[in-house]
Order: C-alpha cells, then structure tokens, then sequence
C-alpha cells in the first residue's frame, strides 16, 4: 500500500508549520524525510497518520484515494521520537500493537515474539519493560510496530539518544525487518547516514517544505540551494565575491585543506584567501575558521595548520568537491 | 491507665467472641463506605479523566476546585446533604434523611472530590505522549483510553482507596444525615462517639481499633500500590 499527501498544512496561530504539496511513498519504499531541528519533520509525520490536535487541512492518500482517519488507523503503525512502552513485560509492549487491534492476548504474543527476534532482543522478553535500557528500549517499539504488519511504517527520529555501536546494530537489524516487509515506510531523521543506510528516496525539508526529493545518494550529494547545503553538511559557503565565479560555491568543511606559503595552488582548485581566526580541536582532526571580505568560513583538515590565529591563511577545495548552489528564494515554492 | 488497659482487653474480648453489635455495625460501616466509594468513583473517574485529558477552558479552574474540594470537612457537606433530604428540602420528599442511602449520598460528596483530583493526576503523570502513541500503534480513541487507565490502574487504585479511607473514618456528615439510629446507621465512628459520651469506654476502643485496622488495611494497600509502581516506574 501507498501513502501520500495533496497540499497537506499543519497550522499553528496562523503560521504554516508544514505545508506539503504532494508526497507519495510507493509499497515497498523507504522515504527518508531529512530536516534540522524544528523543521516540522515530526509534525508532517503525526499529520500523515492524522495524530494529534494541530490544526491540518489537505489530503492524505493511501493508494491513491483519500483515506479517513480510520482507515489510516488501520494502515498506519508510528514509532514516535522517544518510545513510550507500557508498563508491562517485554513481550506484552511488543504485542501491545496487535491487542489495541483487538487481537486476542495469546495471539498477540505469538505473532509479536518473530519481531523481538528479529530485533534481537527476544532475550529479554519477560523483562519488564521499565528495566530496558534506550537502546532495548527502541528495539521493543520498533518490534511493536512491525508486529502489527502495518501496510505504512512511520518512523520517528528512531535512533535519537543510542551510542553509535547500538546505532550501527539498530540500522543494520532495521534494514533486514525492512527487507521482509512490503510497507511503505516513513523515516524522519536528522541524520544523513540513517537516510543512507535505509531510504531509497530523500526529501529534504525546510521551514516545513520539501525542497528537493529524490533518489537518496543524488540528494545527498547535490544541494539545490544554500539552506539544503548546510543541512547537508555543505557548511563551507563561498559566495561568488570570493571565488570571482557566477554562483555561490558550496563544500564541506573537511574537502577545504589550508595551503602554506610555499605551496601553489594545485589544478581545478578553488583557493580563498583570509584571516584564521582560530582553531578548534574535534578529536583526530582540528576545524579552521576563516574570516574572509565575505564572511566567515570553515574548513576541516587533519593536516598540520601552517599559521597561528591571526594570520593568513589560504583554503584550497578541489573543484570535484564543489557544488553550484542558487541563494534559494522562499518565495519560488 | 486502668481505663484504658481495661479498656483495651475488654475491646479484645468484644471482637474474638463475636459480639454481634460490634459486627452489625462494622458490617454497615463497611457497606456504607463501600457503596459511597463505588459512588463516587463512578462519577469522579470520568470527570478525573475529562480534567486530566481535555482540553478546554475553564479546566484549570475545575482542577483547583476538586483539589479544594478534598479539603472540605465532612461536617460542612453533612450539613448541605441535610438541608438538601430534610423533610421541607428540595429533596425531601425522597424521605431519605436518617438512612443508610443519605449516608451514602453523603459519603459519595465527600469521597468524589477526592477520587476527581487523585484521578486527573494519575493519568498526568503517565508519559504524555501515551495516547498518541497507542493511537500511532492502530488503537481507536475508546481502546486508546482502555490502554491509558491499565497503564495508571495502580494510582487510580490508590485514588479510590483515598476516598475510601476518607469516608469510612469521617463522623460529622454521617452524624447528621444518618441520626446515628441504632441497627439502622449507626457506623463505628458515630458508635464510638456515643460509647465514649457514655463512658463506655471498652465499647469505644473497641469500635476504635476496627477503624484503626480497617484504616491499616487501606493505607497498608495504598503503599503497596504505590511502591510497585514505583520499582516498576
């Protein structure tokens, strides 16, 4: 089963929280929904499923048709941010989906048990679920979802608050649970690498809209406009008065190298010159920030840096690095 | 101390031989109670609920009455009930005052208020995002609320408990709208009070240490409930 939107709105005091013109999610499919922090991501995912009191209008589709609440409610299971599991054992939340389905308690379990498995903690079945840790705490929640089978798998920020180990086993056991099913599945993240790893298709989202959809690497490597670059990690921003080209260039932090004195400018590079301001540890690797005639930038390098803060200092980023980036107008969509 | 140490032993011996008026009236009290607890709860859960989940104006307000509401002496709404059942009162035509049924209308005032604000804050303190997610998982709103009450069953518990607790040891509303009639309603509270104007003071004691065990049994529940929600939190 498909699930979609036509000019779907979430208004709060007047203002457009989202406002989608259209999204379609095919059976089978992973969309990734990449957004920073209050970009309305969690409130487009709770108004696909209908959930809560915020004021919406628009329509929402499954298979094409305009479904009803109802109809969502039977299609529709949602991990939320952070997992709210009952107070009850391990194998009771992860059948907790199927019995407010009305599924009878012992059914329930039977079906539920595959997924503790699946996401590997079927150990811990008979544990209460207060005794979890977050990231057994997640699995369970997830597991929960998947047990009902859903047709349309929303998921939210599911791997918020885990240590990269327990993040990196999530994703993997998640990907396998994906692989079995035929749903179509939300994921709403914040995280490029999540995206990477389990969406086919992603749609970036700013200030409530979808700026650029389509297929997860093309996206993720291109940015149409400099608020999709930043939230992409393209944070080195070089505006046409520092490169002398047509449009903004844009790069990450760490394709930008400083140059010594002594060294030229290698071929198809673009070299900027400034003023280090300072520089910042970040573990194996030190971030350098710039100030140049337009603005401060960054760089990333585990090289040594050639100057002392205060300095000049030159920044060299291979042009296959750099991306061609419109100063996007708000008013275009 | 003689008064009491006899006092004592004799209350012993009235309760291990069976006296039969000591059971008629702890057997009233226990039904009296009971049935204004049931009462209570069937009115004060729902509007428990709408206080707790609703979203509307004035709510907060309703909050701060019921919570005003636990603390009004059973004497005043004794008083109210009175006025209300008395023979020239808007009810008195009903010929209620001075039976078990106005001290059940009477116990049920004063335990609702009670039951209401225990009520709204049990379901408040569950994860606010409870119902969302158990409606995210497929459930309808009426399975949803289902789902929300197990998961505070514990404290919804302990609110009726309260309310018990609260009217099976209060005597002025039962004074007043019951009469105190023996075999007819007299509870262990007014029978106390009148055992002890009499100087019988054994028949007081005793009467005294069945509310002190029934009290015990509640309040002994009530922490149990509470401390397994607690090590299961």
């Amino acid at each position: 089963m498909s699930i979609g939107c036509r000019d779907l709105r979430v208004t709060v005091g007047g203002r457009d929280l989202v406002s989608v013109l259209t999204l379609d999610i095919p059976a089978g499919e992973t969309l990734a929904v990449l957004g920073s922090n209050g970009a309305g991501k969690s409130t487009l995912l709770r108004a696909l499923a209908h959930l809560g009191t915020a004021s919406r209008s628009g329509t929402v589709l499954l298979d094409g048709q305009a479904a009803t609440t109802a109809q969502l409610r039977q299609a529709i299971a949602a991990v939320l941010q952070r997992p709210v599991l009952q107070r009850a054992s391990v194998l009771d939340n992860a059948a907790a989906g199927l019995r407010l389905r009305g599924v009878r308690r012992g059914e329930a379990r039977r079906r539920a048990e595959p997924w503790l498995d699946a996401l590997g903690v079927a150990h811990l079945a008979d544990r209460h679920a207060r005794t979890l840790s977050g990231g057994e705490t997640q699995r369970v929640a997830i597991a929960r979802a998947l047990a009902v089978a859903p047709r349309v798998l929303l998921l939210d920020e599911p791997f918020t608050g885990l240590d990269a180990t327990t993040r990196t086993d999530l994703l993997a056991d998640l990907r396998a649970a994906l692989d079995e099913q035929n749903a179509a599945v939300l994921l709403v993240t914040h995280d490029r690498e999540e995206a990477r790893a389990l969406a086919q298709r992603t749609a970036l989202l700013v200030n409530g809209k979808i700026r650029q959809l389509g297929v997860t690497a093309d996206v993720l490597d291109a940015p149409t406009d400099l608020e999709c670059a930043t939230l992409l990690g393209f944070t080195t921003h070089l505006p046409p008065a520092l490169t002398g080209r047509a449009t903004t260039l844009v790069a990450r932090p760490e394709r930008c190298r400083p140059l010594d004195d002594a060294t030229p400018p290698p071929m198809d590079t673009v070299v900027i010159e400034g003023v280090l301001r300072r520089v910042v540890p970040l573990g194996g690797a030190v971030r350098l920030d710039v100030d140049t005639t337009t603005g401060p930038v960054r760089a990333v390098t585990t090289a040594d840096v050639p100057t002392t803060p205060g300095s000049p200092i030159r920044i060299a980023t291979a042009t296959e690095h750099l991306r061609e980036c419109p100063t996007h107008d708000p008013s275009s969509t | 101390m003689d008064v009491l140490g006899d006092g004592l032993i004799e209350a012993l011996r009235l309760l291990l031989t069976g006296d039969e008026d000591t059971w008629a009236i702890t057997g009233l009290t226990l039904r009296v109670s009971l049935s204004a607890t049931v009462v209570a709860f069937l009115f004060g859960a729902p509007v428990g609920i709408v206080l707790a989940l609703g979203r509307f104006r004035g709510r907060r307000v309703l909050l701060a009455v019921a919570n005003t509401g636990m603390g009004v002496p059973p004497v005043v709404v004794g008083l109210f009930v009175t006025v209300l059942l008395w023979r020239a009162g808007p009810l008195g035509a009903l010929g209620l005052l001075y039976t078990p049924t106005a001290m059940v209308i009477a116990q049920a005032a004063i335990a609702a208020p009670i039951v209401v604000a225990l009520t709204a804050t049990a379901l408040q303190q569950v994860d606010p995002d409870f119902l969302l997610q158990m409606r995210g998982l497929g459930a309808t709103r009426f399975r949803a609320l289902g789902a929300l009450l197990v998961e505070a069953k514990l404290p919804l518990l302990a609110a009726a408990m309260a309310g018990f607790g609260a009217v099976v040891s209060e005597v002025g509303a039962a004074q007043m709208v019951g009469g105190n009639l023996a075999g007819e309603t007299r509870v262990l509270t007014t029978a106390a009070v009148l055992a002890t104007s009499r100087g019988q003071f054994a028949l007081a004691i005793a009467f005294g240490l069945v509310l002190l065990f029934i009290a015990f049994v509640v309040n002994l529940a009530v922490t149990l409930a509470q401390h397994r929600q607690g090590a299961t939190r």
